[in-house]
């Protein structure tokens, strides 16, 4: 006898079930509109770095990031952006340039920290540069940052 | 500790007690049911951003939080055939004792060497700390007890293999 029926899922069909999509405020604006900002984002962040600033760079990166669903090609671009910020970045220098990242922008540092190591095959970056950062925001932002990582649904 | 190991350990160190943040909660699908919430999966609203922390490819933690248990899965180093089969038989001898380590879990989970189970009754009856000092302490004994048995394995294999072929010396 054909048992698959018992594998459905019925309570998706229910009027009162919660959707993926109510747990957070959607993005307001176009997935197209998404990618060009975060192209455009790309170009700042390459002349910012070109004059030695990597806070601005950093707070280019960070302000406005993508998330939800429809834009992971502009999620992509931002991880790669940021990793070659980081990369880039004398480990002295760390602790300075988090000190100037407003709140938002630290918990989306430590949000794409998070997606830079749980990437399965992470390009030219090695480990111990996201290990060096993650240690050092977190003496900066505390276990707050995490916690807010943790629970924030708009996913980088 | 070694220095290479340190940034690693404390970055699952900081993740872990900011995700063991726990509370009782019953389910909302079934009645009178109370599960952990990670592993039954039926309602999304409870179930957190899984974090992965990782050295490099071969060595990562999964953490997967919800509102009354967490799931940590850790990946050990594997550098050849010896440590590979090694590790096998060493997660497997524990999780046959899954009882006596309380938090371990029976199964790990897919593309991963252990897991570990925290609900809220463990925080409740066990200190925070202590849990996660535990987690931490054996993440450094696991891969120092593997280099050392595969030392000892390769020291044993050495020893047997010379008085075996000193009967075809004389």
């Amino acid at each position: 006898m054909d048992t698959a029926f018992r594998k459905i899922d019925i309570d998706i069909y229910d009027e009162d079930t919660l959707q993926e999509s109510e747990l957070y405020d959607a993005d307001p604006r176009d997935p197209a509109q998404v990618l060009d900002d975060a192209k455009q984002r790309q170009a700042a962040v390459r002349s910012s770095l070109a004059k030695g600033d990597i806070g601005e760079a950093l707070s280019i990166t960070l302000d406005n990031a993508p998330y939800g669903p429809g834009v992971d090609a502009a999620k992509e671009i931002t991880l790669q952006t940021l990793l070659t910020i980081l990369n880039s970045t004398k480990s002295t220098e760390i602790t300075g340039i988090i000190k100037t990242l407003s709140q938002d922008s630290q918990d989306t540092l430590m949000k794409y920290l998070y997606k830079g190591m749980g990437m399965p095959g992470w390009g030219d970056i090695s480990g111990s540069v996201l290990l060096g950062w993650h240690e050092k925001l977190t003496e900066v932002a505390g276990t707050g940052s995490i916690v807010r990582a943790m629970t924030d649904r708009r996913t980088v | 500790m070694s220095n290479v190991l340190r940034p690693y350990l404390a970055a699952v160190r900081s993740t872990l007690t900011a995700a063991l943040t726990l509370e009782n909660f019953s389910s909302q699908v079934v009645e009178r049911h109370n599960k952990p919430e990670v592993e039954t999966g039926t309602s999304k609203e409870v179930l957190l951003n899984p974090l992965t922390i990782s050295r490099n490819e071969n060595e990562r933690v999964l953490i997967e939080p919800s509102v009354n248990s967490i799931r940590l899965s850790i990946k050990i180093k594997q550098a050849d055939e010896i440590e590979r089969i090694l590790c096998h038989k060493f997660t497997r001898f524990m999780m046959q004792r899954a009882e006596s380590f309380i938090v371990l879990r029976r199964k790990p989970v897919q593309g991963y060497d252990i897991s570990f189970l925290i609900t809220n009754t463990h925080t409740e009856t066990m200190l925070k700390h202590k849990i996660v000092d535990f987690i931490i302490q054996f993440m450094e004994e696991v891969d120092k007890e593997i280099s050392e048995m595969k030392l000892s394995l390769n020291a044993r294999a050495r020893i047997v293999a010379e008085s075996y072929l000193t009967a075809f010396n004389t």
